[in-house]
C-alpha cells in the first residue's frame, strides 16, 4: 500500500536541514521506497510505498525516526524528536464505560469518553489530511485519521450516547449476521469477524475495518468514545477481503500494529480533541492489555554480517547503525546481542533479519558489484537440450509461414475436450472462461481462428503444456505442439508435409501415417509410438497436434556420413492400377523389400486409380545393366500382382 | 584440301569473333556447318581424295568442326549474358518481391530467447519445473507462514483436488520461485551422491498464474527466476548479475540499483530498479524519480536453504524473480497500454513482431 505525507508533518518530529528530495532519495535507497516527491506550495508531498513487513512505517513519526537513522550515514545531520504526550489526571466523577474484551480477537483496547463540540477542523489538519488523500469531514473524525497518520495506529470514535448502557462487548461474529456500515451499505458477515455488540445484542462496530451506521458520530454528537483497538491481523484480512471493504485502517490492521503504540495514539487523540474540538475528558482511561508482545533477543555472528554483505564491517559500526534504529545492542567478542523493539518483533526473528538492518543503512549502493565466478560447469549436451529443440522447431514453423500464439492454459467448459469428471478444475476460477486445465491445445487455437474471422488464410501454432489428472499425485504435464492451417481448399497433404519436415528437421525419419478411425485425417507414429495426429476439420481447416516430449525422445543431431554413390542409378517409373484401399505406404514398403539394389521408392503421381512410382536402382560398386534391372522389375511386378492385385499400366 | 580446311576454320573464327548478336551467330553457324555450309561441302569432297590421305584429312576436318562449334558455344554465352542485362532493363524493381512464407514468433518467445542467451553467457542453465505444484513448493518451503495473504483465494489459483497430508493443496504456480525449491532439492541430492559441493546457477522461465486481470495484469503470465547458491555468495554477487543483465538487455547506458524490500523467502530482500530510459534517470512522468522497478530479489532465506537440505552455515545464495512481460514493456518501443493484448492473439498484433 502507498501513503502520502507532507514533508512538514514529518519534520514535526525530525530536526534536519535536508530537503524533501534528499530525504526521499536517501530513504528510498536504505529504508522505505518514496516513489514520488510532489511540490505543494512551499511544502512537499511524499508518496511512500509501505511493504507488508513494515506497517510500522506508515506514519509521520516512524518516517522521521528512520530518516534520523539514515541521514547521518550520508553525512547529513538529523535528530529524531518523540511526540510529547501526557496522561490526563484521574477524575472524581467519571462517566461509566465498560468494555468486555475477547483476548483471542483483540490484543489491546485503549478508550476514553470525551465531551466534544463537533465542527470544522483547523486548516493545518485539513491540509495535512487532504494532501494525504483523506477527506476532511469534521474535527472529531479528522482527529482519528490525523492520529493514525502521525502515530501509525488506526482507531475509531463512537457516539457515547448511542451505545446502550455504555457497554461494549467484543465478540466473534456468526455467519450471516447483518450490518450497515457508516457509509450506509448493507453487508452479511462471513462469520469469525471481530465485532462489538451492545447489551441488546445489536452489532455496533466491525472492529479494525469500519464503523457502523448505528453508532457513528454525527453532527449532533455531544459525547464520544475515543476507541483504540489492536486487533488480530489474520481475521481482519479475511473479513476485509471477503466483504471487499479495503479501508486504510483495514490495510494497516491486517499487517499487524505494534500494541505499545495504542496508548500513544489515545493520548495524542485526547490532546488534539482538547485543542480542536473543545474536548474534555469525562471518563477514566481504559487500558485492557492482555497480549503484550514478548521481548526478542537475537545474537548475530560477525562472520555472517560479512558473508552476506560481501564487504568487511566492524561490530562497532554495526552496533551504531542498530542503535540509531532503536535497537538495544551489546557488543560481544565475535557477535552482537540485539534486543528487538516491540514495533519490529513481528518481522524480526533470525540473525539475517538483523544483517538486513545493518546492510541497508550501511547502504546497498556502497556494496560493490561483482559477477560471481563460474563454478566448474557441468557438461553441456546439445542433443539433450529440450530448449534447443523447442526453439529450432519454433523457428522452422515461423519460416514455413506459421504465426505463434500464446493462449491461456485454462479453458471454458465449451472449449474443454473430454468428460468434465476427468477435468483438472480450478477451485477458485477468475471467470467462466478459465475453469478447466486444458487437455489439448487445438480448441484454444481454433478459438483464435474464430476471433480472427477477417483472415481467411492463416497458419498458427503453439507449443505449451496440456494437463491430465494423476490420482492423488500432481497432474501430468505434457508439452505439445499444435498447428492449424486455414485457407481456401486446405489440404491434408500440405499439413502432412509440415509434420514430416518438422520431424525430419530434428533427425526423425521413421514416421508412419495411419488412417484415423474417426474423422478424416491420420494418426502419426514415430517407430511404434503414437505421437499425435493430423485432422481435416473441413475443407478450409486442417490441424495437427503432436506430443513434443515424445519428439524430444527421438530427436537427434547425430549425422551419419554415407559415401556418395560413384555409379549413376537407373531410374524407372512404373504405373500401377491399384485397389483404392491399398495404401501407398504399403506398396512402397513392398517394392523396397524386393531387392537391396532398390535404393529408393517414391510416389510420383496419382491419377484416378493409377499410381506412378518412381524407383531408383543403384549398385555402390559398379554400373547396373538393363538385364539386372529387368529381372528385379519382373520379380517385383509379380509380387505386386499377387499381393495387391496390382495391374501394370 | 588441308589449306582449304584451315582457311575455313580461320574465317569462321574471325566471323564469330566479330559477331555481335545471337542472330548473327546463328547465321555463321548455317554458313559453315549447315547442310550446304562451307565445311559440310568441303567434307563431302573428301571422297575424291586418295584413300591413304583420307584418315589424316578426316581427323583435321573433325578438329575444325569441333573448334568452330566450341567457338560458337563460347560466343553464345557472351550473348546470353548480354541478353539478361537487356531483360533487366524492363524490370520495375519497385514492384513487390515474391516472398517465401514467413510467420511470426510471439513477443514472449522472443523475450525468453533473449533473456536465456544473456544468462547462458555467464553460466546459467535453464530448467523447467511443474506449472501445477504442491503448496509445499509454492509456499511452505519458501518460508510462507500458514496464513500468509499470498495463499489467499483471491491471489492464488487452487486446483480442486484433495490436499496431500504433507505437501498440502495443489496450486497453479503463482511465481517461478517454486523452481528454487525443486532445484535446490535436486542439487542437494546430487551433491550427497557425488560428494561435490553444491553450486547452482539456475534460470527458471515459466508460465505463472495469479487471480487478477486488468490493463496491467493477466491471469497467466511469465517469470524468469535466477538462483545462485554456493559458498560465499553475497549481495555483491547479486549486484554483479543485476548490472550485467540490465546492461545486456536494456543497454550499456542504463544503471541499476537495489533497495530494501520484503519477501518471505529472502533475507535481506530487495527491489531492483533500472534507470529510466526516457529521461535518463532525471525523473519524468513514466518513472519514479528516474527509476523503473524491475522486480524482486534477495539473499536466499536460511529457512529456505534448510528446507531444501542445505546447511545455511555452509551455503549462501541469491535469487531474483522478474516478469518477462514487465521487462518487455520496459524495453524501448514496446509500450502496450493493455497487457491483455499479449494473450488476445489478434493477428494484427501478432504480425507486428
Amino acid at each position: 500500500m502507498n501513503i502520502k505525507l507532507l514533508d512538514s508533518w514529518v519534520k514535526d518530529y525530525l530536526k534536519t536541514k535536508a530537503s524533501a528530495k534528499t530525504i526521499a532519495e536517501k530513504l528510498s535507497l536504505t529504508s522505505v521506497s518514496i516513489e514520488r516527491v510532489e511540490p505543494f506550495g512551499k511544502d512537499f508531498v511524499y508518496d511512500i510505498e509501505i511493504t507488508t513487513n513494515r506497517p510500522d512505517l506508515a506514519s509521520a513519526v516512524s518516517i522521521a525516526r528512520e530518516a534520523a537513522a539514515v541521514l547521518p550515514e550520508f553525512g547529513i545531520p538529523a535528530t529524531f524528536q518523540n511526540p510529547k504526550l501526557t496522561k490526563p489526571t484521574p477524575l472524581k466523577n467519571p462517566v461509566p464505560l465498560t468494555i468486555k474484551n475477547d483476548k483471542t480477537l483483540v490484543h489491546r483496547v485503549c478508550a476514553v469518553v470525551m465531551d466534544v463540540v463537533v465542527g470544522k477542523s483547523p486548516e493545518l489538519i485539513k491540509t495535512r489530511l487532504e494532501t494525504a488523500g483523506i477527506r476532511s469531514l469534521n474535527n472529531v473524525i479528522d482527529v482519528t485519521n490525523y492520529v493514525m497518520r502521525t502515530i501509525g495506529h488506526p482507531m475509531h470514535v463512537f457516539d457515547y450516547d448511542r451505545i446502550k448502557d455504555h457497554i461494549i462487548l467484543i465478540r466473534e461474529s456468526k455467519k450471516g449476521e447483518q450490518i450497515v456500515t457508516l457509509d450506509k451499505k448493507d453487508y452479511e458477515l462471513p462469520g469469525g469477524d471481530i465485532v462489538a455488540e451492545d447489551t441488546d445484542g445489536d452489532i455496533i462496530d466491525l472492529l479494525g475495518i469500519m464503523g457502523l451506521e448505528n453508532s457513528v458520530v454525527t453532527s449532533e454528537t455531544k459525547r464520544i468514545i475515543f476507541f483504540i483497538d489492536n486487533v488480530d491481523p489474520l481475521r481482519i484480512r479475511k473479513t476485509s477481503m471477503t466483504l471487499g471493504i479495503r479501508t486504510e485502517a483495514a490495510q494497516l490492521n491486517e499487517k499487524g500494529i505494534d500494541p505499545t503504540l495504542s496508548m500513544d495514539a489515545l493520548l495524542l487523540g485526547i490532546q488534539l480533541l482538547q485543542d480542536h474540538a473543545n474536548g474534555t475528558v469525562v471518563s477514566n482511561i481504559i487500558d485492557i492489555y492482555p497480549n503484550k508482545p514478548k521481548e526478542k533477543n537475537i545474537t548475530v555472528p560477525e562472520r555472517l554480517i560479512q558473508s552476506v554483505m560481501g564487504v568487511p564491517i566492524s561490530l562497532k559500526k554495526s552496533a551504531e547503525i542498530l542503535k540509531n534504529l532503536g535497537f538495544n545492542v551489546t557488543i560481544n567478542k565475535e557477535t552482537l546481542s540485539v534486543i528487538i523493539p516491540t514495533s519490529r518483533t513481528h518481522d524480526m526473528d533470525i540473525p539475517e533479519d538483523v544483517v538486513e538492518e545493518i546492510a541497508r543503512i550501511y547502504g546497498y549502493h556502497n556494496i560493490p558489484s561483482i559477477l560471481p565466478q563460474l563454478p566448474t560447469a557441468s557438461p553441456y549436451h546439445k542433443n539433450q537440450d529440450q530448449f534447443y529443440f523447442e526453439n529450432r522447431v519454433k523457428e522452422a514453423m515461423m519460416y514455413w509461414g506459421f504465426t505463434e500464439t500464446y493462449t491461456y492454459s485454462f479453458v471454458s467448459e465449451d472449449l474443454y475436450e473430454g468428460p468434465l469428471t476427468d477435468a483438472i478444475t480450478l477451485a477458485n476460477p477468475l471467470t467462466e472462461d478459465m475453469v478447466y486445465m486444458r487437455r489439448t491445445l487445438i480448441p484454444s487455437i481454433l478459438q483464435v481462428l474464430k476471433e480472427n474471422k477477417a483472415h481467411d488464410t492463416l497458419s498458427l501454432f503453439e507449443i505449451a503444456n496440456v494437463y491430465e489428472k494423476n490420482g492423488t499425485n500432481l497432474p501430468i504435464e505434457t508439452r505439445m505442439i499444435a498447428g492449424i492451417m486455414r485457407k481456401p481448399k486446405a489440404s491434408f497433404y500440405e499439413m502432412k508435409g509440415v509434420v514430416e519436415q518438422l520431424l525430419h528437421d530434428v533427425g526423425i525419419s521413421d514416421i508412419r501415417f495411419l488412417r484415423r478411425t474417426e474423422g478424416l485425417g491420420a494418426d502419426i507414429k514415430i517407430e511404434k509410438e503414437n505421437v499425435g495426429y493430423i485432422e481435416v476439420l473441413d475443407e478450409h481447416i486442417v490441424n495437427f497436434e503432436l506430443n513434443f516430449e515424445i519428439i524430444l525422445q527421438y530427436a537427434t543431431l547425430k549425422k551419419i556420413y554415407k559415401p556418395i554413390a560413384k555409379f549413376p542409378p537407373i531410374i524407372e517409373d512404373i504405373s500401377l492400377i491399384l485397389p483404392e484401399e491399398t495404401t501407398t505406404a504399403d506398396v512402397i514398403e513392398e517394392i523396397g523389400k524386393q531387392s537391396n539394389l532398390i535404393a529408393g521408392v517414391t510416389l510420383l503421381d496419382t491419377y484416378e486409380n493409377t499410381r506412378t512410382f518412381h524407383i531408383l536402382y543403384q549398385h555402390s560398386e559398379r554400373n547396373l545393366t538393363g538385364e539386372e534391372v529387368g529381372k528385379i522389375r519382373e520379380h517385383l511386378i509379380k509380387t505386386l500382382k499377387s499381393k495387391f492385385k496390382a495391374e501394370v499400366k | 584440301m588441308e589449306e582449304e580446311l584451315i582457311g575455313i576454320k580461320n574465317a569462321a573464327i574471325s566471323f564469330i569473333f566479330e559477331a555481335d548478336s545471337a542472330e548473327e551467330l546463328e547465321e555463321i553457324k548455317l554458313q559453315f556447318l549447315g547442310r550446304s555450309g562451307k565445311l559440310t561441302l568441303t567434307m563431302k569432297e573428301m571422297g575424291k581424295l586418295p584413300k591413304e590421305k583420307r584418315p589424316q584429312i578426316g581427323v583435321l576436318a573433325n578438329e575444325v568442326k569441333t573448334t568452330i562449334e566450341e567457338a560458337l558455344a563460347n560466343a553464345s554465352t557472351r550473348f546470353s549474358a548480354h541478353k539478361k542485362a537487356v531483360i533487366q532493363k524492363k524490370i520495375d524493381v519497385t514492384n513487390p518481391g515474391i516472398k517465401p512464407s514467413l510467420g511470426h514468433l510471439h513477443l514472449i518467445t522472443q523475450a525468453i530467447a533473449e533473456i536465456t542467451t544473456i544468462f547462458e553467457h555467464i553460466g546459467f542453465k535453464r530448467v523447467r519445473y511443474p506449472e501445477i505444484e504442491w503448496d509445499h513448493y509454492a509456499f511452505t518451503a519458501l518460508n510462507f507462514p500458514e496464513n500468509h495473504p499470498a495463499r489467499d483465494d483471491w491471489e492464488t489459483f487452487f486446483i480442486d483436488q484433495k490436499a496431500d497430508a504433507k505437501k498440502g493443496q495443489v496450486v497453479l504456480t503463482p511465481h517461478t520461485s517454486s523452481g528454487q525449491i525443486r532445484e535446490m532439492e535436486r542439487m542437494a541430492e546430487l551433491s550427497k551422491k557425488s560428494g561435490e559441493p553444491v553450486n547452482i546457477r539456475m534460470l527458471n522461465i515459466a508460465k505463472t498464474y495469479r487471480r487478477q486481470s486488468d490493463v496491467s495484469h493477466t491471469a497467466m503470465f511469465h517469470q524468469f527466476e535466477t538462483l545462485v547458491v554456493g559458498k560465499d555468495i553475497s549481495i555483491a554477487d547479486l549486484k554483479g548479475v543485476l548490472d550485467y543483465f540490465v546492461k545486456s538487455y536494456f543497454g550499456e547506458n542504463r544503471k541499476s540499483r537495489i533497495r530494501p524490500y520484503h519477501f518471505q523467502f529472502t533475507e535481506p530482500s530487495f527491489e531492483t530498479d533500472v534507470s529510466c530510459g526516457v529521461c535518463d534517470g532525471k525523473g519524468c512522468k513514466l518513472c519514479k524519480e528516474g527509476w523503473l522497478e524491475l522486480g524482486g530479489a534477495g539473499m536466499v532465506h536460511p529457512n529456505v536453504l534448510r528446507n531444501c537440505g542445505l546447511d545455511p552455515k555452509v551455503y549462501t545464495g541469491f535469487a531474483s524473480g522478474w516478469g518477462v512481460e514487465r521487462v518487455l514493456m520496459m524495453k524501448e518501443g514496446i509500450t502496450i497500454d493493455d497487457l491483455r493484448l499479449l494473450y488476445s492473439n489478434k493477428v494484427e498484433f501478432l504480425e507486428q513482431f
